[in-house]
């Protein structure tokens, strides 16, 4: 379909053109194209023309190689057509503005003109250049490429001519470290269209686009391997990469229309700048691989939270004194390059006292090519709530400096704040009710050794289960068993109250002889004598109830006799009580001392059964 | 013949006298003490041995296994943690801190075994029944069941009725409590030890359906995990988990409590 149009134009034209012919004289045998410079001898540097008339219609013009000249305008086209006294003469003609560039003499070959039907050869055309003024290689700045400015590449593949290129600035990096990328659009071909297809992910990195204000794409002139290209910077970006291993940039995919000359057969087309072909192509950066290594885990700091690069930190406390519940205002600046955007807020240590809330962040960051730079600056808004005089410890704040492998910490001064008692009621918006909190729980760990005494006891040697465990156990109820049968043989025993009379009547003898059974074995007659008399009046004075210094014999008698004591007995203890009385003052012979004591006491044991 | 005589008595000193003199000589209270202050200058690996010396000498308590059980926690190695925490709390099962340990120590292992719920009474008088040691509670009932009855004796042998009324009942009392310590004593300890239990050594083991080792995996339990061992057979195990599960275990993968 498409051919076929192109080709409905000539038809056209020739049609016409042979109308022409047959209405006017035909001069064509003497067509003729000659080609003209506008000089002959040049400078380098300068512009002149050359031009190539025929004296008839165009229909393909081939125009020669223009080697060692730069073509800076053209090809430019006029005609002319001239009728006299019915005689029409046409003429048309051809012209390219020219700057020499070598010095030298060139022959500027003949043009191929396609004239009524027949290829034409112009004449060649010498030129002189001579050394003139430097020729200016492509201009700086301009918005367009100009493909004629820039020498032709010798190979015709498309991928010498267009191309993208990821250049990073460095490619072996530790985490956290930024480096920058630029791609950049190399060309020396006429590009008519370009779409942007994909950005690159930059999977495991941060990244931070270069902003660059200025909309028009910059054009420059660079030699890549000894080809001279336009290039255009499309992209530059600072990355961070968040992980380490050898990660992959992603290329950048962008579409480009391309124009290309194309040789045509048709004149006109030929006729008005030649013919050319669009074509698309997709063309891909290559990717790069950026060798990440980790951060070294020696030496890393306590409190270190992943800044990297090179920094320095500054801190003030707007004030020194304040009343309790006033603010105060506590600044941390961080000042340097590194991934300052990533960095954590540092953890601000206060005493327990004073109320911190979340830091402002405040950033005056520059992105450039040689990375992020700037400072960021945490404002704390610190309440104290008691009066007292309190410290602002140090803070500490550690970097990895990727250019020395090391880690560094740096650390601010501390301050003292001196709070002096607050206004009364303004802590009222600070707590609830009561005032209180909870004591909080920062953390769980295991509750610590036992230090004390250990309790150590061999294995199988514990009180439970042993032999002495069981001895206790049964101890208590034997013990209570034998209690239980002591207590009953006690009453038993303690029924028959005259077996217990006579037990207690001879422990009651007993008593009250006792002095007179030491006399006895003492062997002294006179003393023992008044011990038994002593201790039988004493017996009787306790049984009878009578006192010592009113007993006699006429009322022991009496009482003796009231008591259902009987005669013979009675009569035996006034025997006895004589005898004793008796051996005081003259020795007895009759009876042994031995006797008298028994006697003594069997009268006493009687008497206590008896009464 | 008399050079060789004494040649006999030294050997016989040295091999038979001084071992003796050799197993004395690293007190078992010092072994604890150095312990003790290895631990607290972080040397965990240091402390455990001296700590294992203490064992190894034949002696036991429930510090010895709870410092034990805290130097591998401080180390990391759960499954000993666990195992001598374990052990310490069946010497001294109501202790609160044997207990915090043995839960955190749980909480960083691999396996998360619930528990069957039991019923809040039983709960109830598990806790009760746990809450004394066993010798503690072997020494209240010695010391209960003697004070009883000697109030009891007081009873039977006092005249007057208001020592004789208090007696009589308070040493009731004391005899009741005491039965009351002989029977949750050894309530607890037929609990702590009539059921044999081990902790999972290897890092992962499967659980068999049968004691063969071609056998159906039935489900994976992993180290720190405590068992509790159903039945023996060979070099097999039969275990229940916490939550009921019951399979077949090689047992050189666990390590009895």
């Amino acid at each position: 379909m498409k051919m076929k149009h192109y080709y409905i134009l000539p038809l056209l034209l020739l049609w016409t053109s042979a109308i022409f012919a047959n209405g006017i004289k035909p001069g064509a045998q003497d067509v003729k194209v000659t080609a003209t410079v506008s000089k002959n001898v040049v400078g380098t540097g300068e512009v002149f023309e050359i031009s190539f008339s025929v004296n008839g219609n165009i229909e393909s013009f081939n125009p020669p190689a223009l080697n060692g000249f730069q073509v800076v305008g053209g090809p430019n086209q006029s005609s002319s057509y001239s009728s006299i006294n019915g005689n029409t003469t046409s003429s048309m003609s051809v012209s390219y503005d020219l700057v020499a560039v070598k010095e030298g003499e060139f022959v500027i070959g003949p043009a191929i003109v396609g004239v009524n039907g027949k290829q034409i050869k112009s004449n060649a055309v010498k030129v002189k250049v001579v050394k003139g003024r430097a020729v200016p290689q492509g201009n700086q700045g301009n918005a367009a490429p100009q493909r004629d400015q820039v020498a032709d590449g010798n190979s015709t593949d498309i991928s010498k001519r267009l191309f993208l290129r990821a250049i990073a600035n460095k490619t072996n990096v530790y985490i956290g470290e930024q480096f920058s990328v630029s791609y950049k659009l190399y060309t020396n071909i006429d590009l008519v269209d370009n779409a942007l297809d994909k950005l690159p992910d930059f999977n495991g990195f941060w990244s931070q686009e270069i902003k660059n204000n200025n909309p028009n794409v910059q054009w420059e002139i660079e030699s890549y391997n000894g080809v001279k290209y336009h290039v255009a910077t499309l992209k530059q970006i600072i990355l961070f990469p968040e992980r380490f291993g050898k990660l992959t940039l992603d290329p950048l995919a962008m579409t480009f229309v391309v124009r290309q000359a194309a040789p045509s057969n048709d004149p006109i087309e030929q006729f008005f700048g030649g013919s050319y072909k669009d074509t698309k192509y997709k063309i891909k950066s290559t990717p790069i691989t950026i060798n990440v290594k980790p951060l070294p885990e020696a030496g890393k700091p306590e409190g270190f939270n992943g800044a990297v690069g090179n920094f320095s930190i500054g801190a003030n406390l707007d004030k020194t004194s304040v009343k309790a519940n006033e603010a105060l205002n506590y600044a941390l600046k961080i000042t340097g390059s590194g991934n300052l955007k990533l960095l954590k807020a540092p953890e601000l240590t206060l005493p327990a006292d004073i109320e911190k809330y979340d830091p402002k962040v405040n950033d005056n960051i520059n992105e450039s090519m040689t990375g992020v730079s700037g400072s960021r600056e945490y404002s704390y808004l610190l309440i104290p709530r008691h009066e007292g005089n309190y410290t602002i410890e140090p803070l500490k704040f550690s970097y990895f400096n990727p250019s020395t492998g090391k880690y560094v910490t740096l650390s601010t001064g501390s301050f003292a704040v001196k709070v002096a008692k607050g206004d009364p009621g303004s802590n009222v918006t600070a707590y609830a009710a009561g005032g209180q909190q909870d004591v909080k729980m920062l953390a769980k760990d295991i509750a610590y050794i036992r230090t004390g005494n250990s309790g150590l006891t061999r294995d199988g040697e514990g009180f439970y289960g042993s032999a002495l465990y069981y001895v206790l156990l049964c101890t208590g109820p034997v013990l209570f068993l034998a209690a239980f049968g002591y207590r009953k043989w006690h009453r038993e025993n303690n029924r028959d109250i005259v077996k217990v009379r006579g037990r207690n009547a001879n422990k009651v003898a007993a008593k009250h002889l006792a002095n007179a059974g030491k006399q006895l074995l003492g062997g002294d007659k006179k003393a023992f004598y008044e011990d038994v008399y002593r201790g039988m009046y004493g017996y009787l004075s306790d049984k009878l109830n009578i006192s010592a210094a009113d007993l006699n014999k006429d009322n022991i008698r009496d009482q003796l006799k009231a008591r259902a004591v009987n005669e013979s007995l009675i009569d035996q203890l006034t025997e006895t009580l004589d005898l004793c009385e008796m051996a005081r003052y003259a020795p007895i012979t009759s009876i042994s001392e031995q006797e008298v004591f028994d006697k003594a006491k069997a009268i006493i044991n009687d008497i206590e059964n008896n009464a | 013949m008399h050079n060789r005589l004494n040649h006999f008595f030294y050997s016989f000193i040295l091999l038979v006298i001084s071992p003796l003199f050799l197993c004395a000589k690293e007190n078992p209270e010092a072994s604890f003490a150095k312990g003790n202050s290895q631990y607290a200058k972080a040397q965990y690996k240091e402390a455990a041995q001296s700590y294992e010396e203490v064992l190894n000498d034949g002696y036991k308590s429930a510090d010895v296994y709870f410092n034990l059980g805290n130097a591998y926690y401080k180390m990391g190695e759960m499954a000993p943690a666990i195992l001598y925490y374990e052990k310490a709390y069946k010497l001294t099962p109501g202790d609160q801190e044997i207990n915090l340990n043995l839960q955190l120590a749980n909480l960083k292992i691999a396996d998360k075994i619930d528990a069957v719920p039991e019923f809040f009474l039983a709960k109830w008088w598990k806790s009760f029944v746990l809450f004394f040691s066993v010798q503690a509670l072997s020494v209240f009932a010695a010391i209960l069941l003697l004070l009883g009855f000697a109030l009891l004796i007081v009873y039977l042998f006092a005249e007057l009725m208001i020592i004789k009324k208090p007696a009589f009942y308070a040493g009731i009392c004391l005899i009741v409590l005491g039965l009351l310590s002989v029977f949750i004593g050894n309530l607890q300890n037929s609990y702590l030890h009539n059921s044999t239990q081990a902790i999972v050594f290897n890092g992962t083991v499967n659980v068999k359906s049968g004691p063969d080792e071609k056998g159906k995996t039935l489900f994976v339990i992993h180290e720190g995990t405590k068992v509790t061992i159903k039945q023996n057979d060979d070099n097999w195990i039969k275990v229940e988990l916490p939550n009921g599960n019951i399979g077949w275990i090689e047992s050189v993968a666990v390590k009895e409590i």
